[in-house]
């Protein structure tokens, strides 16, 4: 799985999870713009922390040293 | 965000409107106890010069603390009688006035039934000193008489055997105990504490020259003191003088001692008819007392069944004078005027209380709203529930947003257990939190009601919080791969293999990619390896700058909505644009060149390069560059940022001064033109406004302001690192705890010493990882949104809400 494929499974499960909140909590223009605003918030969040972990593995300039004793 | 989409909830505070309301006199009490079930009605008040005493209710309010003494009264007696304040669901209506009066004969029937009873158990007491005595002091007579019984025995059979040789002596006749000549020798019989009893014998001793003979006998159970009704250890004493002096020094030194004194019959037959007489008395009072015990027992049981809504009825009569006392008389005096803040959306609610009110009273004219018009800064109101309002507190505890400014909660409900999960990233340890939490949550209903300790409460308050912290937590724990500092193969196996099939250069040269990289999170071969922690370090301090300069970016964002919605192009065009500028001409510019190494692969000294960035920006890259035309992406941005800090610094306070004068003038006009009410409105509520304006102070402000922000631009993207470093020390530390205690442990083979090492694994893990890293993690992820984030925008001058509610009255005075 590569980078944009991933990228693109957040960005559906953050649609996803936008519609649920949308569908299931539907309190008015305003909550549900609350809500969508706290999904988005998360995803992104959420999106970037994976991104920088995978795109800092992605070329490698260290690689794993074993240690001795395994 | 204005005209594209619908305000959001929680984003602003409350549109609030200044409301004058006009009461009719008759109704005003009705009124203000149907605004206070509403509760959303601030009462400002209007006779601030006015002392408490000075104010129209101030009798009444009088009236209501003193039946708020009776009832403290009737819950300390009903504390002492072990009787608990059983809560009546039912609602019973009650008059004050009714309950004044019911309240008093409460109290004075309490009262007596407490001095009665009192007076009972003091004479009782004394009975069972006095019993005590009786029966020491008998017991030592008896003792006594026998002994001088044997004694006469003996000297007369001595008399009789010695008789005929040497006839007793006229001296010897003397000294023995012949009853008809003795000298009459006086006692005093009573009870001496205990602690005391030697101290008094020695003074009795000194005082009398000598000349008293004093037994004591240890009573083996503590009495209860008739004067002090304390438990006390004490001795019966018998103390025999002679002569009336040396009485009366006794007497007064027994008061001094605190001696109780008891006559004692000399005859014994006597004696055992009082012992009987004493008893007799004794069992009676006991009756006595057992059905005063009994009538007070239910006088308070009668208390009980409504003492909760007394309490209640007579803390909402004290608020409801407390708020009119708040409210001006009309010159008519038949009228009350109030003046308070509401939010907009309340007015249909509060004009509904009013008509209600009107009604109910009888009253014959309604009481008058209107909306006054004001240049006061209005209260902030925010609409939390019960999950929103932990985090709405979180912000506030730095300060209450400004009036209608944009409210940083909106995004710290998830930024912040988010970078709070960046530094505490363990799945397993999410997992403990993640059940606490729930724990607390399932039993919400049950803990909400009953009072905490001082830490359970902050962490029921914070409930909700922490439990985004956990579900955070769990996944960057799974991002990190640690779960208990352990890596799992969750998703796919490592990316690295060894070079060749005899993996000699393994712990040389190390692996080699062979797969592609590992799709979510950490690849668990790094874990243990000697490369773990320069890869980890660099990986982590790259991840904080990232986020940090993304959330900072997200703070001027919000300045920018905030210069939209009060229309403040300047702050847009000399704040916001020239900010953002600088920050991500540097930081920004950072940020790229880290994802582009990463992207690339390149092997850039990115220290170098943002050194080199001011030091000789002229100068060619070299092995450095990341891409073409660098150097002038590189001028380009270095300029820019020079730029910015003269746009952020002095076309603003111009500007301002510009606006000053035009508004000025623009004033004077509208004031000509405005009608004659609302002039008088004006001049009424003309709060500060816009007073003079002083160029020199705005202008050392907005210096301030850019330096603290050029200055802090540096400094917040450092403070961002805290992320790395708390994160490495979680993850280190409960490494040290996994490697050093549990496998050590399991490396002895040994069942006592593995279940050692599990106790020492669990409690460090508890004590060290869960409670002080999660606070340590909590505080900083508080620092980061308080001075990070907040100081782009928020200003946090304004000042909170309170309106008169009867139901946020309990939990203030509890």
């Amino acid at each position: 799985m590569g980078f944009l494929v991933t990228t693109l499974i957040f960005l559906v499960i953050g649609i996803i999870a936008s519609l649920c909140t949308r569908i299931c909590c539907n309190r008015g223009p305003s909550t549900n713009l609350f809500h969508l605003t706290l999904v988005i918030t998360a995803t992104i969040c959420c999106w970037m922390m994976w991104a920088i972990v995978y795109l800092a593995q992605m070329k490698p300039l260290i690689v794993p040293i074993l240690n001795e004793g395994e | 965000m204005g005209e594209c989409c619908p305000p959001m909830d929680l984003f602003r505070s409350e549109p609030m409107q200044l409301v004058q309301i006009i009461i009719p006199i008759e109704s005003a009490h009705l009124t203000v106890s149907y605004l206070g079930d509403l509760g959303l009605l601030q009462f400002k008040d209007l006779n601030a010069e006015k002392s408490p005493f000075q104010r129209t209710y101030a009798a009444q309010i009088k009236r209501c603390a003193e039946m708020a003494r009776k009832l403290r009264f009737f819950k300390d007696q009903m504390l002492k009688a072990n009787l608990p304040s059983s809560k009546s669901k039912r609602q019973v209506d009650v008059n004050v006035d009714d309950l004044e009066v019911k309240l008093g004969e409460f109290e004075a029937e309490l009262v007596e039934i407490n001095s009665n009873s009192e007076k009972l158990q003091r004479s009782n007491n004394e009975l069972i000193e006095y019993k005590l005595v009786l029966e020491k002091a008998g017991e030592f007579f008896h003792s006594a008489q026998s002994s001088a019984a044997l004694q006469q025995r003996e000297n007369e059979s001595r008399h009789i055997g010695d008789e005929s040789l040497d006839t007793p002596l006229l001296l010897e006749q003397e000294a023995s105990t012949d009853p008809s000549k003795q000298v009459k020798l006086g006692f005093l019989t009573g009870l001496v504490p205990r602690g005391k009893s030697l101290a008094f014998e020695r003074i009795l001793f000194r005082a009398t020259r000598g000349n008293v003979f004093l037994r004591q006998a240890v009573v083996e159970n503590p009495v209860t003191d008739p004067v002090s009704g304390e438990k006390v250890e004490k001795n019966v004493f018998v103390v025999f003088y002679s002569g009336e002096r040396a009485k009366n020094k006794i007497l007064k030194i027994c008061e001094a001692f605190g001696a109780n004194r008891y006559s004692f019959p000399e005859d014994l037959g006597r004696q055992a008819q009082t012992i009987n007489e004493v008893s007799g008395r004794i069992s009676e009072l006991k009756t006595t007392i057992d059905i005063g015990l009994l009538h007070q027992g239910s006088l308070l049981q009668t208390i009980g069944e409504h003492f909760e809504n007394w309490n209640l009825l007579v803390r909402k009569e004290k608020s409801i004078y407390h708020h009119l006392n708040m409210l001006s008389l009309d010159v008519t005096k038949k009228c009350l005027v109030a003046e308070g803040w509401s939010p907009i959306f309340a007015s249909k609610q509060i004009q509904d209380a009013l008509q209600r009110a009107a009604f109910d009273s009888n009253s014959q004219v309604g009481a008058i709203f209107q909306v006054l018009h004001t240049q006061e800064a209005p209260p902030t109101y925010f609409r939390t529930n019960k999950f929103t309002s932990s985090f709405q507190e979180i912000v506030e505890a730095y300060g209450v947003a400004k009036y209608q400014e944009a409210n940083p909660a909106v995004y710290t409900i998830v930024t912040f257990p988010f970078l709070f999960a960046v530094m505490f990233g363990d799945w397993g340890h999410g997992i403990c939190l993640l059940l606490a939490t729930l724990y607390l949550i399932g039993r919400e209903r049950k803990l909400s009601s009953q009072k905490l300790g001082d830490i359970m409460e902050m962490a029921f308050g914070g409930r909700y919080v922490i439990l985004l912290m956990a579900i955070f937590s769990i996944y960057t724990g799974l991002i990190y791969n640690e779960f208990f500092s352990v890596p799992f193969e969750l998703f796919g196996s490592s990316a690295y293999a060894c070079r060749d099939l005899s993996c000699r250069d393994a712990t040389t040269a190390g692996l080699i990619k062979v797969r592609p990289t590992y799709p979510f999170g950490l690849d668990p071969v790094w874990h243990g390896s000697r490369s773990e922690l320069p890869f980890l370090n660099s990986l982590k301090m790259k991840m904080s700058i990232l986020l940090g300069v993304v959330q900072m970016n997200l703070g001027i964002m919000i300045s920018f909505f905030n210069a939209r919605f009060f229309r403040s192009g300047v702050n847009v065009w000399f704040q916001f644009i020239p900010q953002i500028i600088f920050l991500n001409s540097l930081f920004g510019y950072l940020s790229v060149l880290i994802v582009m190494k990463w992207w690339t692969g390149s092997k850039a000294d990115l220290y170098h390069v943002m050194i080199y960035m001011f030091l000789s920006p002229t100068d060619e890259l070299g092995e450095n560059q990341l891409f073409s035309g660098q150097r002038t992406v590189q001028l380009v941005l270095l300029l820019l940022a020079f730029v910015s800090v003269p746009w952020m610094l002095f076309p603003k306070p111009f500007i301002l001064k510009m606006q000053h004068q035009d508004r000025h003038q623009g004033q004077s006009y509208a004031l000509l033109e405005n009608t004659e009410e609302s002039l008088q409105v004006n001049s009424n509520h003309d709060a500060h406004g816009h007073g003079e304006f002083e160029f020199s102070e705005v202008f050392v402000h907005q210096m301030i302001h850019t330096i603290e922000f050029v200055l802090g631009a540096v400094s917040n993207t450092a403070s961002y690192l805290r992320l790395w470093a708390l994160s490495l020390a979680h993850s280190e530390l409960s490494s040290v705890f996994y490697d050093k205690v549990l496998m050590l442990a399991w490396g002895f083979n040994n069942v006592i010493i593995l279940i050692v090492g599990i106790i020492v694994f669990v409690c460090a893990t508890v004590g060290v990882l869960l409670l002080m890293e999660t606070l340590s993690a909590f505080l900083h992820a508080l620092r980061l949104h308080w001075v990070e984030f907040q100081n782009k925008f928020y200003e946090g001058d304004g000042y909170k809400f309170y309106p008169f509610s009867f139901a946020l009255l309990d939990d203030e005075d509890e």
